[in-house]
């Protein structure tokens, strides 16, 4: 059967991280590029919601229209716990959704992919949205270090409809160790010898599988390139000429399982072949998409990967977790564990709100809310809260304990749908005042106990090409 | 026509401030001692028939549990009834108000109002910024006690023009009163410069646009009207006073440039005395921030909605003032010790409206003194007392 592609999307944060800061702190030659580093409320899952969302819209899908998500990332935000099921609340899928996650190496990716177009080859699925995200977390001072990037991208596929097909794949095995980690283990081990990483590991199977689909009339590809030189390196030995991939890691840098797909999506906007290679865990994958016509979102690609905030290297030592504060920090009130979270999972998660039959305010969120704020009716439907607003009112507070990080803002919003929100803002407050325009997005409010505590944030609207 | 079926004969206070020296027992045995040497004819303590206790946040000296039933034992009166009032910022506001129904009811003739609060066991972390982790852990994290108040400023300073000089006059203002006032936390004055250039806190509010925090206990002592002359020939009787509710949440707020439920508690508050606005003569309002007495002046009647901040600037609030405000120093310099707070504003009703206030005395016209509290999350609760020096 037939496996459409009905639309991409992509996402990265928009702090970067210059690899020369990253050299000087090791006392190393500088190197060039810059790298997109998670801020401490992105992860790999609010890149993937972030994707997604962008996905789904450019598809023109409704999340409950999914039947099942296919996630590939190295690295789920738990080790063992609810990763997918966080992930398919946050976007609104159905609660009976299928799909997977994959994970373990820079190849859950490619797993995902493949998964996907067989759940939707084998009519498991309808509508299968796939998911690559990864915002890798390198050991201090390790070779990759100043490549490690982070970012996402989605598409979505169908039986039906859609401007392009996924065609022939082709996979190489070998149980080789190449980076990895151990059970338990915070960050990726440095290569053990980098001359046979290359020469032994990495380029006999990824040659082996580009040259597997140089056989084909291939217009545009994404190549694997962690260190930013092996991707042109694979090219040059298989004359798959300068990839498509090499604008995405020039943006993002290397971003583990989703530099694949994410390497692809910019060159899903014109027509002819698109071969996507994806390597990790000692498995090396290409397959084949057939571009008839620019495929919906992925023009928009390059523009969501752009992003041009600062961060210094301590700055992303601490957001990647690496740098702590001396001392204790304030717990929540609340564990995440506990009654309250599991009263308020879909209506944190999916940000939804007690529509008031009688009079048609949205109170928030329903489990506080009996009765309906303005007129006190008991009679409330669940909604799901609008996107989109603007700042009635805010602050920006500057005194915060730890692991709060200041200046804060917060503000109340004037939804689209009538709905007010207290929230706080992605940023430090310099792009909003009343009457700024925003748009929700998926953020990690907190860690604690193991627990990472999602919800939205309001986010000023980008005035263009907006990734969500 | 006034209520007046209870009156003050007695109130104290302890001097306000970080009393490391000092437990949470020693505050409430001082401010008693302090109340029961203020009663002009005398007063045995076991004339005491009951207690209501106003202690806010226990966790702040680890009891949240009790607080209530320590205070008799403290003052030497273990076996009486005793009982806690919490209700937010205004506790000690609330638990006035129900020592004084506890006397109208006939059940008690003599009663001890007493609000203890001790907020610098803990430090500023574990304390008050630890309630930016507390309550929702989405809606309102983040959610220290200036995120409370500064929207109101946020909105106030967009929709009236109200600018930060404005506000930074209401500290220079109350600073100056503090500096008058032998109990108050803060005894230095600052200028409008001074506010200006003081760190943000929470934009827009910079540090000396907060109160501080404050230990500290206040006392005072209610019987019946009738029975008031046996303690003293200047009883201070309850005029009247309300209480009101709005959600607590911010989100749920219908607006950001009023208290409303400071609006309702005063609307109930002047029935029940029979007065207006404009038969008060001085107040101790809600200055946990300068923009909380800005919306207070207002929400009160005291000025019309977005006048707060000109009258303010233009000393109308001032000793001198057309209505002058937080006579004590307020909340910002005399303290915010919050189950003490409301009780220490009583007691400086109970000394303007006897004369007794020193340089700090204000032209007692009609005979009425105002007391409020608003708080509670995003000011869910507010209570508002008169006192007046008439008997009838």
């Amino acid at each position: 059967m037939t496996v459409r592609c009905l639309g991409v999307g992509a996402a990265a944060p928009r702090t970067r991280l210059a690899g020369a800061d990253v050299a000087a702190a090791w006392g190393r030659n500088p190197t060039g590029g810059r790298v997109a580093v998670c801020p401490p409320d992105e992860d790999t899952l609010t890149l993937a919601w972030e994707a997604a969302t962008a996905a789904l819209a450019a598809a023109g899908t409704d999340a409950d229209h999914v039947d099942a998500v296919f996630w590939g990332t190295s690295r789920p935000p738990f080790a063992e716990g609810p990763s997918l099921a966080f992930l398919t609340a946050a976007l609104g899928c159905s609660p009976h959704a299928g799909g997977a996650l994959c994970a373990g190496s820079a190849h859950a990716g490619m797993d995902a992919l493949t998964t996907g177009a067989d759940a939707v080859a084998a009519g498991s699925a309808r509508i299968a949205l796939v998911v690559t995200s990864d915002a890798l977390v390198p050991g201090p001072g390790t070779a990759f270090e100043g490549r490690c990037g982070a970012g996402a991208a989605a598409l979505v596929l169908g039986a039906t409809g859609g401007t392009a097909s996924i065609g022939a794949r082709v996979t190489r095995c070998r149980p080789h160790l190449d980076r990895y980690r151990g059970d338990g283990e915070p960050v990726l081990r440095d290569l053990y010898d980098a001359r046979l990483f290359r020469e032994e590991i990495f380029l006999p199977t990824v040659t082996e599988v580009t040259n597997a689909l140089a056989s084909f009339d291939v217009r545009a590809w994404s190549l694997p390139d962690p260190d930013g030189r092996l991707g042109s390196v694979v090219a040059k030995r298989t004359g798959a000429g300068a990839p498509a991939s090499s604008a995405a890691y020039a943006a993002v840098g290397d971003t583990g399982a989703a530099a694949a797909l994410l390497g692809a999506a910019g060159a899903l906007d014109a027509p002819g072949l698109v071969a996507i290679v994806g390597t990790g865990g000692g498995r090396t994958t290409g397959v084949l998409i057939d571009v008839e016509t620019p495929v919906a979102g992925a023009a928009k690609v390059i523009d969501a990967l752009a992003g041009d905030e600062p961060m210094s290297y301590t700055a992303a030592l601490r957001a990647r977790g690496l740098l702590e504060p001396t001392g204790e920090t304030v717990p929540m009130g609340v564990p995440p564990e506990s009654a309250m979270f599991v009263r308020g999972a879909d209506e944190m998660l999916g940000l939804l709100g007690g529509r008031c039959v009688d009079c048609g305010t949205v109170s928030t969120p329903p489990s506080i809310h009996p009765t309906c704020i303005a007129c006190g009716g008991p009679k409330l439907e669940p909604v799901p809260v609008a996107r989109g607003g603007r700042v009635h009112t805010y602050v920006v507070n500057h005194t915060m304990p730890a692991p709060f990080v200041a200046p804060l803002p917060i503000a109340v919003l004037d939804m689209d749908d009538g709905a007010r929100l207290m929230l706080q803002v992605v940023g430090d407050g310099h792009d909003i005042e009343i009457g700024t325009r925003v748009q929700l997005v998926l953020r990690k409010y907190a860690h604690e106990r193991g627990v990472p505590v999602y919800g939205f944030k309001a986010r000023a609207a980008r005035p263009t090409g907006a990734a969500s | 026509m006034s209520w007046n079926k209870v009156a003050v004969v007695g109130a104290g206070l302890i001097r306000m401030g970080e009393l490391f020296d000092q437990s949470y027992e020693q505050m409430a045995a001082g401010a008693f001692d302090a109340a029961v040497a203020s009663v002009d004819k005398g007063f045995e303590p076991a004339q005491v028939e009951a207690a209501f206790v106003a202690t806010q946040r226990g966790t702040l000296w680890g009891q949240e549990g009790i607080g209530g039933n320590t205070v008799p034992t403290a003052i030497g009166l273990a076996g009486i009834p005793c009982t806690r009032v919490e209700n937010a910022c205004p506790s000690g506001a609330d638990a006035f108000r129900v020592g004084a129904m506890a006397v109208a009811s006939g059940v008690h003739d003599v009663v001890l109002v007493i609000g203890v609060e001790k907020m610098r066991d803990k430090s500023s972390e574990e304390g008050l910024l630890s309630r930016a982790a507390a309550g929702h852990p989405i809606f309102t994290r983040g959610e220290t006690a200036p995120v409370l108040f500064a929207p109101f400023a946020t909105r106030h300073m967009h929709e009236f023009g109200t600018t930060r000089e404005m506000l930074a006059s209401v500290a220079v203002k109350n600073h100056y009163n503090g500096a008058r006032d032998p109990y108050a936390h803060f005894q230095n004055e600052v200028t409008i410069d001074d506010v200006l250039a003081s760190p943000p806190v929470c934009h827009p509010l910079h540090l000396l646009d907060c109160c501080p925090q404050t230990d500290g206990a206040a006392a005072v002592l209610l019987t019946t009207a009738e029975r008031a002359t046996e303690f003293t020939d200047e009883p201070v009787y309850v005029a009247g006073f309300g209480v009101a509710t709005d959600h607590p949440y911010l989100h749920e707020k219908d607006s950001f440039t009023e208290i409303k439920a400071t609006r309702l508690a005063a609307q109930r508050a002047y029935a029940m005395a029979g007065i207006a606005p404009a038969d008060v003569d001085c107040a101790e309002v809600h200055d946990c921030f300068t923009i909380t007495e800005i919306l207070d002046i207002e929400d009160l009647g005291f000025f019309e909605k977005g006048e707060g901040g000109r009258a303010s600037l233009e000393g109308e609030t001032s000793l001198t003032g057309r209505i002058p405000v937080n006579t004590s120093g307020g909340l910002l310099a005399k303290g915010h010790p919050i189950g003490a707070t409301g009780v220490a504003q009583i007691t400086e009703c109970w000394w303007q409206l006897r004369g007794e206030a020193g340089e700090r005395q204000v032209e007692i016209r009609n005979g009425y003194a105002l007391q409020h509290n608003a708080g509670g999350r995003g000011s869910g609760v507010s209570v508002v007392n008169i006192l007046t020096n008439k008997r009838a």
